[in-house]
């Protein structure tokens, strides 16, 4: 049933217009673009050393600095909120990415970690080279249509599968730990800043 | 017992499919995966946001039929924004080295001898009959750009775009509550009120738990990002 009205939409008149207009659209966009071809050896290291380094947790680590270098300004220069909402704001926004980010980096990182070491392959070994013994527990989370562990592929299927698990872990610890600790850090820097005007509740 | 087996085996190969359907769609899409990550992250931090309300019983009734749709708008506004912006950087960056606008000097060897013909248009995949060293090199960097553009999307949209986006709409939620509090403080004290200071949202001092309240209607006081 579904599939039957998806192919009627997409059969559409209507539906086939816009896909062209909108081709149309991305092709031009992407037109503008000049054809490149990167020769430097440096920036061509760089892309591959991101592809192989950086996942979840340093994306995690990246996005926290660069919020530390933009909320807290998005949040002072909000004129439409009187003074201290505004200080509070940015000392809770503060508190928040520090809080976010160490609990949101550590976290991710354990459970790749753990992901990594309960997905063994035929081909795995250990640090002296040996081949790993694959039991039950150190092959739990192997897919089996990975050919070797040393693939980038297989990289990024742990980093992923650990993320996902540690989306669910830290649903838990936002409450747990985030929240708290954002809650005290926000008092500290409150306090460290002056305090708020006309608070007769300190 | 022969149906618990069964069904242990039935869950044992779900999960496998689901191993196998990650390895394949992830693996060598990095940037997918990420932009496809953080929208879950959101989605689960706004779902524990709303739960939160949901069981907390200091909140009355009245008042969670108002915040619970304001957190459902918080997590779209949130969910959106990431998902629109972060993914269409990600589309970009990978549609550029598909389609051969971005090579790397052995990619460029490989489509001039292959003849491929349309480079730079969105149709042309030069990856299609791939394989081998090429293919590897391909993917590295296909990779790697793809880290690059979606990472820079999500800072975009996660510190730029959704902060004033979500300021506007908090500021406009902030005044609206404050007017009703002042409003239910004038018909619970009758007490005459100096014009200059009938003109201001705020007649008394509020305390620090105030502020971090009214903070919290703001973007940056919303659901942990996790």
């Amino acid at each position: 049933m579904v599939s039957k009205i998806t192919s009627y939409f997409k059969d559409s008149y209507l539906y086939k217009k816009f896909q062209a207009g909108s081709r149309i659209a991305r092709q031009a966009f992407y037109d503008v673009i000049p054809n490149k071809v990167i020769e430097n050896e440096k920036i061509r290291n760089g892309i591959t050393w991101v592809n192989k380094e950086i996942s979840t947790p340093e994306n995690r680590l990246i996005l926290g600095a660069t919020a530390l270098m933009s909320q807290p300004f998005i949040d002072w220069h909000n004129k439409s909120v009187d003074e201290n909402t505004r200080k509070v704001s940015v000392c809770r926004t503060v508190a928040k990415i520090v809080a976010g980010t160490f609990t949101g980096y550590f976290i991710r990182k354990g459970c790749i970690k753990a992901i990594d070491k309960w997905s063994k392959l035929p081909t795995s070994v250990d640090k002296s080279g040996n081949k790993i013994k694959l039991t039950r527990l150190n092959t739990l989370f192997s897919p089996s249509n990975a050919m070797s562990d040393l693939s980038d592929a297989f990289m990024q299927y742990k980093n992923a599968l650990g993320t996902i698990v540690a989306l669910g872990v830290m649903t838990i610890t936002n409450f747990l730990i985030d929240a708290p600790l954002t809650k005290y850090l926000t008092n500290k820097f409150v306090v460290a800043s002056g305090g708020l005007k006309h608070d007769k509740s300190k | 017992m022969t149906n618990l087996s069964n069904l242990a085996d039935l869950a044992s190969q779900k999960f496998m499919s689901c191993k196998n359907y990650l390895y394949k769609n992830y693996g060598e899409s990095p940037g997918k995966m990420l932009v496809h990550t953080g929208v879950l992250g959101w989605i689960l931090s706004s779902a524990a946001q709303v739960f939160a309300i949901v069981i907390n019983d200091k909140i009355p009734a009245k008042e969670k039929m108002f915040l619970i749709p304001q957190e459902f708008a918080d997590a779209a506004i949130n969910i959106l924004s990431f998902y629109a912006v972060t993914n269409s950087f990600t589309s970009v960056g990978n549609k550029l080295v598909k389609s051969g606008k971005l090579l790397t000097p052995k990619l460029k060897k490989y489509v001039d001898e292959k003849q491929i013909q349309d480079i730079g248009k969105i149709t042309t995949d030069i990856s299609s009959g791939m394989t081998g060293d090429i293919r590897n090199e391909f993917m590295k960097f296909k990779g790697g750009v793809s880290i690059i553009f979606s990472t820079v999307g999500s800072i975009l949209s996660c510190n730029i775009i959704t902060p004033i986006l979500r300021n506007q709409y908090a500021a406009k939620k902030q005044k609206e509550i404050m007017a009703m509090r002042n409003e239910k403080s004038r018909a619970n004290e009758p007490v005459q009120v100096p014009k200059q200071i009938a003109n201001e949202f705020v007649y008394k001092p509020l305390s620090m738990n105030d502020y971090q309240k009214m903070a919290s209607l703001k973007f940056s006081g919303n659901n942990l990002k996790i």
